[in-house]
């Protein structure tokens, strides 16, 4: 029991990274623009996509996937930021959200069309031996995941704090107007942001789709959904809060698929959405005002 | 003296509605010319279209002998002209330093960015003493003192205020009065935009009244004029 325990926490945490980097990439967005962008992971299925047809028409290694993916879906992000948040980046946040809708089912639909299938194979990121530690095992793969969520997770605070880029977003994040007449070039900085978060998105999709093993168009609505919900419970526009929020997320979800069999685990991930929106819609820790809100 | 800033015929509207009905006026190199006017006299649109922030309809914005008007803010700052907004407007959940660190984006001179940064505190001690402090905790004035020095830190040829006196305690407002002053002493081309028109006159060396989207008089402080103008500034012409 104590061991299940241990290994689900272990197995969560493992997903729970990639959640988290879902998460990371939300938070930026929603953090710069004000507003949910639906097609964010739409983009990085198609990213995944891109990187299921190298895979299936010509040899490619592992890390090749990997940068395919996080390019295809960065550049899908550009084009979302250019046909939905552009043009109304003074105007109508709802317009924006069902433009991002709209490009949703675009997504969707041109992968169906390239590939028909409803699900392919995806190879997996290593084909290693897991390691042990006594009845534990923990997959190479995990360590990877775990390893990626710390280090974008690092690499952004310094981003952030130290670079005059991130002085830029901040300042975008802070006060929209004050950063105009600051003279940053606001439209560019939201477009690089988007590069970025899409970016990380990338990262994300590829390590999920490589440990699943397959892909399916669904992938889309999953990654918002899951990037959305560790965005919620880690108090809207906090990158520390999506990280914690993606690990716990990733965490609760391997013990009640323990627990309560493989059908409950987007269930609870629903449910919990459901409980927090109606009991706490800023997320479990409300992001203060000051710092956290990078 | 030349004209560092000419705006003619300017138009500026909110939808359907013209907040700036054909504004002309030109401010003087190294003078601070006052802009008064009762509120919804199109004082704030004024700024905010010359910042680029809001894009004209019609009309011109010549600068230093380029066309600024509609051009994006960045660009316009690149210019030199720099604009401590109405209602300040610092970066709240940034300190002081990266609110200065902010103004200063455009430059790379990261030597003289901080010698810079300096020469703020001196002028500004009070933001020294809270210089890792966020912004959002500091106090009105000393919120104004902020937007001030980090309008000043893109080195503008023209810095423009927007009601810097608004909603700040009498001693405050001399002292940012004060501050003003001191900038044009050491050269600054400055255009102000204040309901205050008492302490606006005392410090300017040129004037415009604006009622109801235009420009309806101006002329130089000290003139008999002024009576009536400051009236009118408070509380519109009688035919509003």
């Amino acid at each position: 029991m104590l061991f299940d325990l241990l290994q689900n926490t272990l197995d969560g945490l493992a997903m729970g990274s990639a959640y988290a980097l879902l998460a990371v990439g939300f938070t930026l967005i929603f953090g710069v623009l004000r507003r949910v962008n639906l097609s964010y992971g739409p983009a990085i299925m198609f990213g995944a996509y891109c990187a299921t047809w190298v895979h299936l028409n010509f040899q490619a290694g592992v890390l090749a996937l990997a940068l395919i993916t996080i390019a295809g879906a960065a550049l899908a992000g550009a084009y979302v930021e250019r046909l939905c948040f552009a043009p109304h980046r003074n105007g109508s946040a709802i317009a924006a959200m069902v433009a991002s809708f709209a490009l949703w089912m675009q997504f969707e639909e041109l992968v169906t069309l390239v590939m028909p299938k409803h699900l392919y194979d995806f190879p997996p990121m290593l084909s290693a031996d897991p390691i042990s530690f006594g009845p534990l095992t923990l997959p190479i793969e995990a360590l990877v995941m775990l390893g990626c969520a710390l280090a974008i997770g690092f690499g952004l605070q310094r981003l952030l704090y130290r670079s005059r880029f991130g002085l830029a977003v901040r300042a975008v994040i802070d006060a929209p107007v004050a950063a105009q007449l600051a003279g940053i070039n606001v439209p560019r900085i939201l477009m690089q942001v988007f590069l970025l978060a899409s970016s990380i998105g990338g990262l994300a999709g590829y390590l999920i789709v490589s440990t699943h093993t397959q892909i399916t168009p669904m992938l889309g609505m999953w990654s918002t959904l899951k990037g959305l919900l560790a965005m919620m419970i880690g108090g809207l526009g906090s990158l520390p809060g999506a990280i914690v929020g993606g690990l716990l997320l990733g965490v609760l979800e391997a013990h009640s698929q323990w627990f309560l069999g493989p059908q409950s685990r987007d269930l609870l991930a629903y449910l919990l959405l459901f409980a927090l929106l109606a009991l706490r819609p800023f997320g479990l820790w409300r992001a203060r005002h000051a710092e956290t809100r990078a | 003296m030349s004209v560092l800033l000419e705006i003619s015929d300017l138009v500026t509207s909110y939808g359907k509605i013209e907040a700036l009905k054909g504004v002309s006026l030109s401010v003087e190199h190294g003078s601070i010319t006052c802009l008064l006017g009762p509120n919804g006299a199109g004082k704030t649109t004024l700024m905010m279209t010359t910042a680029g922030i809001l894009r004209p309809k019609r009309g011109s914005i010549r600068f230093s002998g380029s066309e600024i008007a509609g051009r994006a803010p960045h660009a316009i700052v690149a210019q030199g002209v720099a604009l401590v907004p109405e209602n300040r407007l610092v970066f709240p959940a940034m300190t002081v330093i990266d609110n200065l660190q902010a103004g200063a984006y455009q430059r790379n001179d990261r030597a003289e960015i901080a010698a810079d940064g300096e020469r703020m505190f001196e002028r500004f001690p009070r933001l020294k003493e809270r210089s890792a402090q966020l912004a959002g905790t500091l106090s009105g004035g000393e919120q104004q003192m902020l937007a001030v020095a980090r309008a000043l830190m893109s080195r503008p040829k023209l810095l423009l205020m927007d009601e810097p006196s608004l909603g700040l305690a009498p001693l405050v407002v001399e002292e940012i009065f004060r501050i003003i002053a001191e900038l044009h002493k050491d050269g600054a081309t400055i255009f102000l935009v204040e309901q205050n028109a008492h302490l606006a006159l005392k410090v300017a060396q040129h004037f415009y009244l604006m009622e109801q989207g235009k420009v309806s008089f101006s002329g130089t402080p000290g003139a008999l004029a002024e009576d009536e103008v400051i009236r009118r500034a408070y509380l519109g012409s009688a035919k509003s």
